[in-house]
């Protein structure tokens, strides 16, 4: 064996490895945000009920709490957080209006089968100031969904529910196989919400979205199986170089 | 939940195709699919007021003429005597009997009630239960039907904290435990209040005289109990999501109008208790408010046309929110009705300007590092952060998936274990991966640290240069100096003992606080990026691979280039990978020798020689086109 260099030598071909494609797309959805003008936050993953769920409308006695299927940890004292939205909790304490944040990352649900995992990974963003309006909602969610899938891209809004926005939206896009797709929910900020961090809310409104990254990445890559992403196998690793 | 179409649109002046109702449930927010004539229905947890035919047809009034033709019974009816004691008002506010004899039980239902049983295929119980099932489906009120004859004592309605046993009329025993609300009789619990009925007074199919309990129930009192104690309850279903407290009289009538349309008849009595009255929301008119929310411009006349449509009543200066709408409570509620119904698709987008953000650098720090670690062929990796017990301070998740996954990890290193072991398992022999992840611990509170963990083992890289080379602490340290010449890593050995495997390369891991890196290795400067498009994957095999080695030698050192761009490039569904693993130029004997690994694997089965053979035949044909290369010890 040489180590010889000259011009016959073959190239010398190094691998070189591969963000992991869920973390990829988390990035390249939070930097199309930024684009937009959002700043970045962040927050634990283990997280109180107050800011997972009571700061956020989502009363006790409601089923919405119930459907999120939450893990308790440490004697029910804390819970692993089943959404990104108690970060921007965290975020309106602490910031005055007007403010556009994102956080991204990892949220937990009690469940495990073929299309849900126990963890997963969302991204989140909301805006608020003066007179923003479900119109506004609309067009940033536009930009969002064209930047990521094209703007030949069939979509629709739909009612939805959500306890922290009212109005409340899913948006779907259209397969190539002619089928809807649920892509992202969003809405109004609920202005309960916003007093719950002492935002004036007959002065403020605001905007937020939510972003299931593996949706995305399943619909971006042709990935068939939402368990793929979460094996280590280096074949499917080694693809989204 | 299930509704039959032609149970709707009975009551639609317009007669809508089964498409043009579907569009309009979408508008209006209800998912759902069609199998048949059948809209398997999906309501949010705030729209409980549409789980009913005539809940469905209040929100479709707003696009339909809806003509809801139910007959009702209209007569006096005697008040009812019955001992019955509300000892939790809080829990039921309102609650109402109906008593009523037939002669006899018929066998043979009709109209809706027989239609309901057909077209949704649904199993008979008794004639009361029936109805009180159809009842449920068409007015959206569960009741429960008692046989009269084993309500021989006073009945209480209360909660319960201690535990207690108790059979439901599906058979089903259940010991219920904590804070419970139930109806008891004979200090035995007969019904636990809005989930299930107890076995002991239910109806049979011999039930002349029926109690028909029907109640309007907090949903705190009955959130999680059918989740609790695993049974599945179409009445919890609605109860949690809240019924309309004001309908008792209406739904009863119309029990009596049911029952009156299959038998005679005897005895009529009801009794109503309510402990205050329901609140009632009123909401000031403010058109403005509303285009304000949803930036359109419709006026006063045209929001208060939509409202009112959807069963909202104009008072004056105020919106009165009917009494079967517990979601609606502010303008930005209404603004979503208003908004339903021009259909959220119909709303115009207008341009929205967020003031631009200075702090754009997100993850720069962390991007570094991953971006070092890809220009070394090291994999990133994401996993689960759930595992039986590691230590002693690992976070206890009270209500796992199962006891494999009781505890969050305390370090990423084992998970990347993991991953080789698996990695190994499947032939690979050069892996290289990486996790940065947040860990927490439990240690005087809850602790959280960001953390980088690698691990690596086997061949350096599958190049000429690097393919006898074995990853070792040494190649491992070399390369992080290169990062950041200042520190020190600890590397760490992983002993193979404990392992269950075969394979012998050394296992070489680093776990480090991310913060160690601090700012210092900003200046690296990177050969990776993000990849520039989302490639489509392939679908992977799981089948064994297997690899074959030709190794060729060249006199003419000007068509190395040749060979190994034809080689490099050679196309077969079931070659999966192809590089040169050996490189030697002898001077002396003026010759290049070159061997390149063609790695084989199928999507479809496990390979066999009479596959691979006549590919390897192929690619040997191919290459003796060039000039001066041989294969050295090739059989012909």
């Amino acid at each position: 064996m040489s180590e010889d260099k000259d011009i016959s030598s073959p190239e010398l071909i190094k691998d070189r490895g591969s963000l992991h494609p869920i973390n990829h797309m988390k990035d390249f959805i939070m930097n199309l945000l930024i684009s937009f003008g959002f700043e970045v936050i962040n927050g634990p993953e283990i997280e109180t009920e107050e800011f997972n769920f009571d700061m956020l409308n989502i009363k006790k006695s409601h089923p919405a709490r119930q459907m999120h299927d939450t893990f308790y940890v440490e004697n029910k004292s804390n819970l692993l957080r089943t959404h990104t939205s108690p970060v921007q909790i965290r975020g309106m304490l602490e910031k005055k209006p007007p403010l556009a944040f994102i956080s991204g990352g990892k949220v937990y649900r009690k469940d495990d089968d073929a299309t849900h995992l126990p963890m997963f990974h969302q991204v989140e963003g909301i805006y608020v100031d003066e007179n923003v309006n479900f119109a506004q909602l609309k067009d940033l969610i536009y930009k969002i969904i064209f930047s990521l899938f094209g703007e030949d891209v069939e979509l629709r809004f739909r009612p939805s529910y959500f306890p922290f926005t009212e109005p409340s939206a899913e948006v779907d896009i259209l397969s190539k196989e002619g089928k809807w797709l649920e892509i992202l929910g969003c809405g109004l900020v609920n202005p309960v919400v916003l007093e719950n961090c002492s935002i004036d809310s007959k002065k403020y409104s605001g905007l937020a979205f939510g972003i299931g990254v593996e949706r995305i990445a399943m619909l971006k890559h042709g990935v068939k199986d939402i368990r793929d992403f979460y094996k280590s196998n280096l074949d499917f690793l080694s693809q989204f170089k | 939940m299930k509704i039959v179409y032609d149970h709707l649109v009975q009551y639609i002046l317009e007669n809508p195709s089964i498409e043009q109702v579907s569009n309009s449930l979408f508008q209006l927010g209800h998912e759902h699919e069609i199998d048949g004539n059948i809209f398997d229905m999906e309501f949010t947890p705030n729209r409980g007021d549409c789980l009913s035919i005539n809940g469905l047809l209040r929100d479709l009034a707003v696009f339909y003429t809806v003509d809801l033709n139910q007959e009702i019974y209209s007569k006096k009816i005697d008040e009812l005597s019955i001992d019955f004691e509300n000892l939790s008002e809080s829990m039921c506010p309102q609650i109402s009997f109906l008593k009523l004899e037939i002669d006899q039980v018929p066998q043979i239902y009709k109209n809706s009630l027989n239609n309901y049983f057909l077209d949704l295929g649904l199993n008979k119980n008794n004639f009361f239960t029936d109805v009180s099932n159809y009842l449920s489906y068409e007015m959206g009120q569960p009741t429960h039907c008692y046989d009269a004859s084993k309500i021989n004592n006073k009945l209480i309605f209360h909660e319960i904290k201690k535990n207690e046993d108790f059979e439901t009329l599906l058979d089903k025993k259940i010991t219920l435990t904590g804070k419970n609300s139930v109806f008891s009789l004979n200090d035995e619990i007969i019904n636990l209040a809005g989930i299930v009925g107890g076995k002991s007074t239910s109806c049979s199919s011999d039930t002349k005289i029926v109690i028909v309990e029907c109640a309007f129930f907090k949903p705190e009192s009955i959130i999680g109990k059918s989740v609790k104690y695993d049974i599945q309850s179409e009445a919890s279903h609605k109860f949690e999501r809240g019924v309309d407290p004001n309908c008792h009289d209406r739904v009863l009538r119309r029990f009596i109008e049911l029952v009156g349309q299959h038998a005679n008849i005897k005895n009529i009595s009801t009794i109503s208790y309510k402990s205050k009255n329901n609140p009632i929301t009123r909401i000031p008119i403010d058109v403005n408010k509303i285009n304000q929310i949803i930036g359109i411009n419709i006026s006063e006349n045209e929001y208060l046309n939509y409202i009112s449509k959807l069963g909202f009543f104009i008072e004056q200066d105020f919106i009165k929110v009917p009494s079967f709408r517990h979601d609606i409570k502010s303008h930005n509620d209404l603004a979503e009705e208003v908004a339903r119904v021009i259909g959220y698709d119909n709303i115009p987008k207008s341009e929205i300007s967020i003031p631009k953000n200075k702090n754009t650098n997100h993850n720069d720090f962390e991007n570094k590092l991953r971006y070092f670690l890809l220009d070394h062929g090291f994999y990133e990796v994401i996993n689960s952060p759930f595992v039986s017990l590691l230590s002693e301070e690992a976070v206890k998740v009270d209500n796992p998936l199962d006891s494999n996954r009781e505890f969050l990890r305390t370090n990423i290193t084992n998970s990347l274990v993991d991953n080789l072991l698996f990695n190994e398992r499947r032939q690979k022999d050069s892996i290289k991966l990486f996790e940065i992840s947040d860990l927490y611990v439990s240690k005087n509170g809850l602790d959280n640290k960001r953390r980088l963990a690698i691990v690596a083992s086997g061949r350096v890289d599958l190049n000429y240069q690097d393919f006898s080379k074995k990853i070792s602490e040494k190649y491992l340290k070399t390369l992080f100096q290169e990062l950041l010449p200042s520190k020190s890593f600890n590397f760490k050995v992983i002993s193979r003992k404990h392992l269950n495997t075969k394979i012998k390369n050394e296992i070489v891991s680093l776990e480090i606080d991310i913060d160690e890196f601090a700012d210092n290795i900003l200046d690296y400067k990177e050969i990776s990026g993000p990849p520039l498009s989302f490639i489509q994957f392939s679908p992977i095999s799981d089948l064994p691979s297997s690899f074959k080695d030709l190794s060729f030698a060249i006199k003419d050192y000007t068509k190395a280039k040749e060979l190994q761009d034809l080689l490099l490039n050679y196309k077969s569904n079931i070659i999966k990978n192809i590089f040169i693993f050996d490189y030697f130029k002898n001077e002396q004997k003026q010759e290049i020798k070159i061997g390149f690994r063609f790695i084989f694997q199928s999507k479809e089965s496990t390979l066999t020689s009479e596959e691979i053979d006549p590919i390897l035949q192929d690619i040997i044909k191919l290459s003796e086109t060039i000039e001066s290369v041989s294969i050295p010890g090739l059989l012909k």
